[in-house]
């Protein structure tokens, strides 16, 4: 188990003619034992940093140390990491047995039987016991997967590293693999840094997420904080389904004016000093039908979920998501308003996109009142 | 409807008549062979021709081994030809696994290089060659037939082409697992790539085994000989020695008939593995 520190880690690709910076200037300290997700959309530089964390890219400038020695120059083999790939990289002409087996083949001089033993432990650990003596090619997608992280579990390395592994799966064997994942990863209290392009996964799974785009981190903080407190408007879309409403308003005073009508008026409208225009965010799910909203929409397409309903609306030029209850089931075409608390606006610089104001309800709950007295 | 089942049967016919003609035709010296072989010589040119094989093949064979000593030539084929396809296997691998998956300075110019090699005919090079293996002592050894031509173009080409499907990730896994680079090499990529190494295999026993212009030039002692050279011996200029022409073919084509039927299935997929893009 080790913490990993990642200081101004930087990674560009390409010659000296054309350089892309894949990774730019990032900075991150992850805790002994914690489960850490990336995710960012394609492109922003999460599997790049992986990779550096892995060996398996050269860093261009900054350092990478586990347990406070630097690793930066160390190859891959050297690192006393394992990695689950998205594709699980399975040996093709190798057994289950062996493809578990592989790396203490290789890195150890323990007997053939020692090894067997281990495999064998590892294999009930993630009940695949039965497979060791199939080739990857006979076993289904979530066998594939499980044998991945027996040849990853074998070594008790430092660090687990995981590239979207679940991202070949169907939804429900992946909602499924989500929860053994991270059961695994706390029995075993391994230092894992995962890599996901599914916000959803990512605030599922990890103790902290850390939000990528275009290469720089864009905040780090539990699943709780990016979505209540995101730092810039990019963390505040992309984090969240469906996904936050956004547009831009005039600010007049201590009154919002927005497209298609929209109207708010602050009772504390100090947030607003010093912004002429503004960006304004209201999450889907903080909005409800009610005649004196002040939001005005027009109802252009509904979704029945069953537990709920998605409202999709137009105001303005602007379109609206809304989250409400399943019994409120307005016509496609007509106008409603839609009414929203102060405490669940979020505002963002107009030039900088950085946040203005985020969530101010309380979160904490008194757990203790949940507690069954005998 | 009923016409197009009648126009799909003639063509199937066509199609058969066709193909079993072709199959004729190529059986045709095959048999041939065989059968003179196994007949006089006398009996090589008779109207009608023998149709049936005779009893005369040991006779045959022992006036072969007095005139040419025909198992040390097949004994020498077999040890060059083996020693060889194997030495050529682990080179042009090493060579196809460098270019597919790893970066290095002029890689690809040298790549186009070695390929550009395959258009020199072999009557460029045998000078040269015979000069070089003079000077190094090496004439009417196995070394002079072998190793000038072990890093084939063609094989490295085989190869690399055939090792670019190989996932990255799957060399990537294995360093993480703890493997040097000749570990990727040897327990990854090879044994991934036996299809493709079994159509390689083919390819240079068949080269070696059947050279004659180049063995002709560096290999001059009679006790050297390779089957081609003892073969050509058999063609004298006041006599053309038939019958022992033949049963030396009949034993020098077994050899490919056996590798060739035993390895076919892996001949086409290792031939055609490289060809689409994963």
């Amino acid at each position: 188990m080790a913490t990993i520190d990642i200081t101004n880690l930087r990674k560009e690709f390409g010659d000296d003619g054309e350089q892309i910076v894949a990774v730019d200037d990032v900075n991150l300290e992850i805790e002994d034992g914690e489960f850490l997700v990336f995710v960012g959309p394609s492109g922003c530089g999460k599997t790049t940093t992986l990779r550096c964390v892995a060996g398996l890219e050269d860093v261009t400038d900054g350092s990478i140390e586990f347990d406070g020695n630097d690793v930066t120059d160390q190859r891959a083999r050297d690192r006393d990491v394992a990695m689950v790939f998205q594709n699980y990289a399975l040996y093709p002409h190798m057994t289950v047995r062996k493809n578990i087996g592989f790396p203490l083949r290789l890195s150890t001089k323990q007997s053939t039987e020692a090894i067997n033993e281990r495999v064998e432990e590892v294999a009930e650990m993630l009940g695949i016991e039965e497979l060791l003596g199939d080739q990857p090619k006979e076993l289904s997608g979530g066998q594939q997967q499980r044998v991945a992280l027996g040849r990853a579990i074998i070594r008790d390395p430092e660090v687990f590293l995981m590239d979207e592994p679940l991202s070949n799966l169907d939804a429900k064997l992946r909602s499924t693999m989500r929860t053994e994942l991270q059961e695994l990863q706390s029995e075993l209290g391994v230092t894992t840094c995962y890599v996901t392009h599914d916000q959803t996964e990512a605030m599922a799974m990890g103790d902290r997420i850390a939000v990528l785009n275009e290469g720089e981190l864009q905040q780090v903080g539990t699943a709780s904080d990016v979505y209540r407190s995101p730092t810039n408007e990019f963390v505040a879309g992309f984090i969240g389904s469906p996904s936050i409403n956004t547009f831009t308003a005039e600010v007049e005073g201590a009154t919002l004016h927005g497209p298609g009508g929209f109207e708010y008026t602050f009772d504390d409208p100090s947030v607003l000093e010093g912004h002429d225009r503004i960006r304004v965010g209201i999450r889907p799910e903080d909005m409800r039908l009610d005649a004196d909203g002040g939001m005005p929409g027009l109802v252009t397409v509904v979704e029945e979920m069953g537990n709920e309903n998605f409202l999709y609306a137009t105001m303005g030029e602007i379109d609206l998501t809304a989250r409400v209850e399943s019994k409120m089931h307005p016509d496609e075409g007509m106008s409603v308003d839609f009414g929203f608390d102060e405490e669940d606006i979020y505002l963002f610089d107009i030039d900088t996109q950085q946040s203005v104001k985020t969530k101010t309800s309380e979160t904490d709950v008194d757990y203790r009142q949940f507690v069954a007295n005998d | 409807m009923r016409s197009e089942e009648r126009n799909e049967a003639l063509w199937k016919f066509g199609s058969y008549i066709f193909l079993l003609t072709i199959v004729v035709l190529v059986m045709i010296p095959l048999y041939w062979m065989i059968v003179a072989a196994t007949i006089p010589q006398s009996e090589f040119f008779t109207w009608p021709p023998r149709l049936l094989p005779g009893f005369e093949w040991f006779s045959n064979f022992q006036a072969l081994q007095e005139n040419v000593d025909f198992v040390r030539s097949m004994g020498n084929s077999i040890i060059i030809s083996v020693s060889y396809t194997a030495l050529s296997l682990v080179l042009c691998s090493m060579a196809g696994f460098a270019f597919a998956k790893y970066e290095f300075r002029f890689k690809e110019p040298l790549f186009y290089f070695i390929l550009a090699t395959l258009v020199l005919p072999i009557q460029l090079l045998i000078i040269p060659l015979f000069l070089l293996i003079t000077q190094l002592g090496w004439t009417n050894s196995y070394l002079a037939v072998i190793l000038p031509w072990a890093a084939n173009p063609l094989g490295i080409f085989l190869m690399r082409q055939n090792m670019k499907a190989i996932p990255d990730s799957l060399l990537e896994s294995a360093r993480m697992d703890g493997a040097t680079e000749f570990q990727l090499y040897y327990k990854i990529a090879l044994p991934t790539m036996l299809p493709s190494l079994a159509a390689l295999s083919i390819i240079l026993f068949l080269n070696q085994w059947q050279a004659f212009l180049y063995p002709l030039v560096v290999l001059q002692d009679p006790q050297m000989y390779t089957i081609p050279l003892a073969l050509a011996d058999l063609v004298g200029a006041q006599r053309v020695y038939f019958d022992q022409i033949m049963v030396a073919t009949s034993l020098a084509v077994t050899p490919i008939f056996v590798v060739f039927l035993t390895m076919q299935q892996y001949f086409i997929k290792g031939i055609l593995s490289g060809s689409v893009k994963q």
